[in-house]
């Protein structure tokens, strides 16, 4: 059994864990000078310009531009003009449990969840597939998924998914569509 | 070579009693397939191309198994079929699976076969960053780019192995299928899968040229072309474990990749209108973050 005062001091490392992993997750850092923009757009007013290396939190992601929060300051950044230190172990650990105990505590988004969850079962080594044996059920298991053509766009239709034009500009000449 | 191959089907050849099959001929003769596959640098075949896939896929679902949730199955086949539907090669029979390991990473193998790892799966936030994710990988089949590694490889071990492919196909037509999957091409595939040619890092440039290529696939299919650039934001905070098999092993750094993407995207945004990240339901599927 863990003595209170131990017990206690054990509560406060996992806290303290927990803090820095969620304050790690939303992390990151202008990589030029650029505008904090009021809204995600080029046209919106610019409430800040920040310096190259301005330590930003991240609110959301998603677009061509990054919901941030700079020196208390929220507003919009280009998302080609941050960057983010390497922090999380890829490939790491289940971390089911930690990430539930995250959600518990009211750690935000499944980033900080992927932080914690640094422990538990490995993923993937190239040993592990060069050794595995072949197994055909699962494959024709994993081919009986397969989508057709109309269910696919039905499926599209479902999501509003309009189709666009868009040529590769970096297709080679004479290359299919 | 012939040595190896002799050694790989030994217990085969035992087992099936045919002694008066001329095995040593069948074998040399593969052999001499495999080796002029090489010499001539002929292409393979759409058939021969979906075989060794198959044989890949069988491999690689040998060390990490489909994630048992047909759900989630079908909604990655739905969402990958949408975007092959948009790439140049359209008529190959995709075939899109969730494996559960959580290892971050996705591969792409010949013939129209993708596999996303649970791992990464549930760090995605979108629908158009999980088409983000496959059209990467639909792009280096688009463009062959593994068959074109496993090609220019200088080892020849590679061709040893489409040889060992050709031969157990020809013992399995004499009534022992050492692999159980009836074809030479998925053979080759798991000798590929074994030897490790098949896990080894493609090329730097072919990385790029399969970003921005799966970046128009994602905006023809009518996403927000930015979803591979979330999941690039979120790779960016990852480190490799040294596991060999992370994306991070196995690709550019995603600030690298970033970096090449910049001066892209407004060449792609310019065609788009009404781009979407659909995150409704990706949520009811992947589940909540």
């Amino acid at each position: 059994m863990i003595a209170p005062m131990r017990y206690r001091r054990l509560a406060a490392l996992v806290l303290a864990a927990f803090a820095w992993a969620a304050f790690a997750a939303e992390q990151g850092f202008t990589n030029r000078a650029t505008e904090l923009k009021e809204r995600g757009s080029a046209d919106s007013p610019t409430l800040a310009t920040l310096p190259e290396n301005t330590p930003v939190n991240v609110i959301e992601r998603g677009g061509a531009w990054t919901h941030v929060e700079a020196g208390g300051k929220p507003g919009w950044v280009r998302v080609f003009h941050l960057r983010f230190p390497a922090v999380v172990e890829a490939s790491a650990a289940s971390g089911s449990g930690f990430a539930s105990l995250g959600s518990a505590l009211g750690l935000g988004g499944k980033s900080d969840q992927a932080r914690l969850a640094t422990t538990g079962i490995r993923g993937l080594t190239s040993e592990d597939v060069k050794n595995a044996s072949p197994d055909p059920q699962a494959l024709a298991l994993m081919q009986s998924f397969r989508a057709d053509a109309p269910g696919a766009e039905r499926f599209a239709r479902e999501a509003k998914l309009a189709e666009a034009h868009v040529d590769d500009p970096a297709a080679n000449p004479g290359d299919a569509r | 070579m012939k040595k190896i191959v002799l050694a790989c089907f030994a217990a085969a050849l035992a087992a099936t009693g045919a002694q008066a099959i001329d095995f040593g001929s069948i074998i040399n003769k593969a052999i001499d397939t495999g080796r002029q596959l090489h010499e001539a640098n002929r292409d393979l075949t759409q058939d021969e191309e979906i075989a060794l896939g198959d044989g890949l896929a069988a491999g690689f679902l040998g060390a990490a198994p489909l994630r048992k949730d047909p759900q989630m199955q079908r909604y990655v086949n739905r969402v990958g079929k949408w975007l092959a539907m948009h790439s140049g090669r359209p008529d190959l029979p995709w075939t899109f699976g969730v494996v559960d390991t959580e290892t971050v990473n996705a591969f792409a193998l010949p013939g129209g076969t993708v596999l996303i790892t649970y791992g990464l799966m549930r760090r995605l936030d979108s629908e158009s960053e999980l088409a983000g994710a496959l059209a990467h990988e639909i792009a280096h089949v688009v463009r062959k780019h593994q068959l074109q590694a496993i090609q220019s490889d200088k080892s020849s071990q590679a061709w040893a192995d489409l040889g060992k492919g050709l031969a157990s196909d020809a013992i399995a037509q004499h009534g022992s299928d050492p692999v159980g999957l009836k074809n030479w091409g998925a053979s080759a595939g798991v000798e590929l899968l074994k030897n490790g040619v098949f896990l080894r890092p493609l090329d730097r440039s072919m990385e790029y040229e399969a970003d921005k290529l799966g970046v128009v696939i994602a905006a023809r299919s009518g996403y927000d072309p930015y979803g591979l650039v979330g999941v690039l934001e979120m790779l960016a905070q990852m480190k490799s474990d040294g596991s060999g098999l992370s994306v991070l092993d196995t690709h550019p750094a995603p600030a690298d990749r970033l970096a090449q993407l910049e001066p892209f995207m407004p060449l792609v945004e310019r065609d788009v209108s009404q781009p979407r990240e659909v995150q409704g339901r990706f949520r009811e599927i992947v589940g909540a973050p």
